[in-house]
């Protein structure tokens, strides 16, 4: 069958047409992000607060969790099999190491899903699919903010009082956010495609927490300069050992605060131009 | 003369479907993949003007779902080109923006996602729920409900900003008498505010009352493309 002329051609001109599936330039972009913010904020809260609405004791839960999580903590390393690791006050160490660690793992795992969860979503309205990752991001800086204050009082407990250093806590909670979108961002652009990676995650990080130092201190075991410069070329343990700086005092390098601001400002740049460059393929067959 | 608002040329779009993928140790051995080149379109050339209502029509598997979705720029293209005048709005059959959440819920997270504030979507979201009808259902999680509910739920919801380019690929047939007349009404009003739509229907009752063009796609090819009555007439009898 031979295909008919199409239909008398309009005006010529293409002025104000654009290739369908590209995505908008970058600033009218973020002015669309930032039309959506009320998304990007309110519904991760609606989710949380609906979250424990089928258990007895609700929104206690956000505080109980982490709670729970110290008491554990206090009952192995405290009373069952008291070892420090050659740190003092072992217990604040491995709050602040723990709950910091496992709230990167906690924003990158869920902003890897963001997308492949929401295709819903996502073939149905039109939206500039970086809110998914946003609001996913969101809820989980809101669920940490009753862990945070779960570590500050193990650390009061332990007698150290709140210093001016606190003051730098929303600072660095901003940097570290912004580090684990910007790696969810790239783990959400692969997860589209090859839902492996998803399976892979929790492996990834159960690796890093271990050469993080998150359980034990990597000062203590390594004096050359050389594996010093190695470990700073780990996010985890750049962020781990600044939040024990900033709650505790434990000594941090000048050169660790300088990686910090590196890794979250690379990896949120590059992460979102990566998550960006695929904008109009989610949903699609890949 | 009228503006563009979609411009398609030459648009070509195949589908690289895997039979038998190789294990691993295949395809350590060199096996490869068997895959096939499907062509669901193969080359449509048509302009669409700015307040125009086009229908589409086509046996199953023309290529009329492929065609859309490549003008939303969901499904990449294989050749040639499409152009919009912004980025359309596509009404498909399986919409079910998040299950697990009730009617409102859904009505909220649509409005907020597509750029109204916390306040706006409060105001609009009565208007959007009146024109689901669907009453006390919107109270229940959206994965209790007809394919017909769930299709008004997200006519509602993805019309309420009025897109200008609306791409329907038998969004309305699963709908009741009462939703059809009420959806086809709304598409006048888009119509008149100089939107456009791109209409996929089997129903030719329903493209006589809403098109005033028709493009009939058979195997990835435009057979006919002329005004509704007379591409009608031709179809039917073919």
């Amino acid at each position: 069958m031979e295909p008919t002329p199409a239909h008398p051609p309009l005006d010529s001109a293409t002025d104000g047409l654009a290739p369908a599936g590209q995505s908008l330039p970058l600033g009218i972009y973020l002015r669309e992000l930032w039309l959506r913010r009320d998304f990007v904020i309110r519904v991760p809260m609606e989710d949380l607060l609906a979250q424990n609405a089928h258990t007895f004791l609700g929104g206690i839960w956000l505080v109980l969790n982490p709670l729970l999580q110290v008491g554990v903590y206090f009952l192995v390393f405290g009373v069952i099999m008291p070892i420090d690791r050659g740190v003092d006050q072992y217990l604040v160490f491995l709050t602040i190491g723990v709950f910091v660690f496992f709230y990167s793992q906690r924003v990158v795992s869920e902003v890897a899903r963001s997308v492949v969860v929401n295709l819903g979503l996502i073939r149905a309205l039109r939206f500039p699919r970086a809110v998914l990752p946003l609001s996913a991001t969101v809820g989980q800086a809101m669920a940490f903010l009753p862990a945070l204050a779960v570590m500050a009082v193990v650390v009061v407990a332990h007698g150290t009082w709140p210093h001016p250093r606190w003051l730098l806590i929303p600072g660095l909670l901003v940097l570290q956010t912004a580090f684990s979108l910007g790696a969810g961002f790239v783990a959400a652009r692969y997860n589209h495609t090859y839902r492996d990676l998803e399976n892979l995650l929790p492996f990834v990080f159960r690796l890093a927490f271990y050469v993080s130092g998150v359980l034990y201190s990597v000062d203590h075991y390594i004096d050359s300069t050389l594996g010093r410069a190695v470990f700073l070329a780990n996010p985890f343990y750049c962020f781990v050992t600044v939040w024990r700086w900033v709650m505790a005092g434990t000594p941090a390098a000048g050169e660790v605060w300088v990686a910090t601001g590196i890794w979250s400002t690379v990896t949120l740049v590059v992460g979102f131009a990566l998550f960006r460059a695929r904008e109009t393929t989610y949903g699609g067959t890949g | 003369m009228s503006k563009v608002a979609i411009r398609c040329t030459d648009a070509r779009v195949s589908y690289t479907v895997r039979t038998h993928r190789p294990l691993i140790r295949g395809a350590l051995r060199g096996q490869r993949p068997d895959a096939r080149v499907i062509e669901a379109v193969r080359g449509v050339t048509f302009d669409v003007a700015v307040g125009e209502s086009v229908g589409v029509i086509g046996p199953n598997g023309s290529g009329k779902t492929s065609l859309l979705q490549a003008t939303t720029g969901l499904l990449p293209l294989a050749g040639g080109q499409v152009l919009v005048r912004s980025t359309p709005a596509f009404l498909g059959v399986q919409a079910v923006l998040r299950p697990h959440l009730t009617g409102w819920r859904n009505i909220r997270l649509g409005l907020l996602a597509q750029g109204l504030n916390a306040a706006e979507a409060r105001g609009q979201a009565d208007g959007v729920a009146e024109f689901t009808g669907l009453g006390d259902f919107l109270d229940l999680r959206m994965e209790t409900y007809s394919s017909g509910m769930r299709a008004r739920l997200h006519f509602a919801v993805a019309t309420a900003l009025a897109p200008k380019i609306l791409l329907i690929d038998e969004a309305l047939a699963v709908g009741d008498r009462e939703f059809r007349n009420k959806s086809a009404a709304r598409l006048d009003d888009h119509r008149a505010a100089a939107g456009t739509v791109l209409l996929v229907s089997h129903n030719l009752a329903e493209i006589r009352r809403s098109c005033s063009r028709v493009i009939w796609l058979q195997e990835g090819l435009v057979v006919a493309d002329g005004p509704t009555p007379d591409v009608l007439a031709a179809y039917e009898a073919s």
